[in-house]
């Protein structure tokens, strides 16, 4: 096997193992803080895993969409939950050790993936580049205005709903 | 055994079904609304990583090969809606009934 492959095996079983060991963090912690800050390396090690299949948009799109917003939107709201502050400080006061490994395998992960972009692994771990041609986006950005016209059409459709549906469901009730 | 070292399409659907497992697993079991979104979110998340290699070893070469990555992109807007919708439901249900335990949540049920 040569060097090459032989590093790209390596690193997905390295970014596979990170994805596993939060996931099942995220499905075990007790306390839901600690699952939705979990879910954080595991977000990026999938994200990791498109990199390596060759989807760089996807995996950008993945770490902007779900580590940055869905992920910190969740967080907000377990915390929003919970009306006893003190009561999750004393817990994230508690468990810096925790944070600290979470960080650490948020950041390797990371590192992987930056790894992944810049280096020519998608090329090693099977992948031609002219696979794919050599535009990606663009050959996505086409199809969502041809083929799949409706879907993309239907999708924005869906993203307006959802935003008018999650600000009448939040909102305060006014006295009649 | 080098041959079942080396990285292929088995090796990220067993991946993803693992991801699948532990995200159906925590929705049934967990008795936090949030701790069942989480567990949602990972289920979407082993639907796109199958879409993803699928589309890498199998499709044709061509445009062909974009199907599944896009097909995961509006996976992945989709989830976006639902993260949120359902992060409201939860908060206007705390608001309402002061619980966030889905077994609680049983007025519609009789």
């Amino acid at each position: 096997m040569a060097a090459e492959q032989w590093f790209a095996n390596l690193s997905f079983y390295v970014v596979a193992l990170v994805t596993l060991a939060s996931a099942l963090g995220v499905v075990l912690a007790r306390q839901v803080i600690h699952a939705a800050c979990l879910l954080l390396p595991t977000l990026a090690g999938i994200a990791a895993l498109f990199a390596l299949l060759g989807g760089h948009l996807l995996m950008a799109i993945q770490i902007l969409v779900y580590v940055g917003a869905i992920n910190v939107l969740i967080i907000f709201a377990v915390l929003l939950l919970h009306r006893q502050v003190d009561r999750q400080r004393r817990i994230l006061a508690g468990t810096q050790h925790l944070f600290a490994g979470v960080t650490g395998a948020g950041a390797v992960t990371l590192a992987l993936v930056v790894g992944a972009l810049f280096s020519n692994l998608p090329q090693l771990v099977g992948g031609e580049q002219g696979r794919f041609g050599d535009d990606v986006v663009a050959g996505i950005g086409e199809m969502f205005l041809t083929k799949y016209l409706l879907a993309f059409e239907l999708t924005g459709i869906l993203l307006l709903v959802t935003m008018i549906g999650a600000i009448v469901l939040a909102r305060k009730e006014r006295d009649q | 055994m080098s041959q079942y070292l080396a990285v292929g399409l088995t090796h990220y659907l067993v991946v993803a079904a693992l991801l699948f497992g532990m995200g159906l697993f925590a929705v049934i079991t967990r008795n936090h609304a949030v701790a069942v979104l989480l567990g949602v979110e990972l289920m979407l998340n082993a639907a796109n990583i199958n879409l993803m290699a699928f589309s890498r070893f199998r499709a044709s070469a061509g445009m062909a090969a974009l199907q599944g990555q896009a097909f995961a992109l509006i996976v992945i807007a989709l989830a976006a809606c639902e993260a949120v919708v359902g992060l409201a439901i939860i908060l206007v249900l705390y608001r309402n009934m002061a619980t966030v335990n889905p077994d609680e949540a049983d007025e519609l049920k009789w």
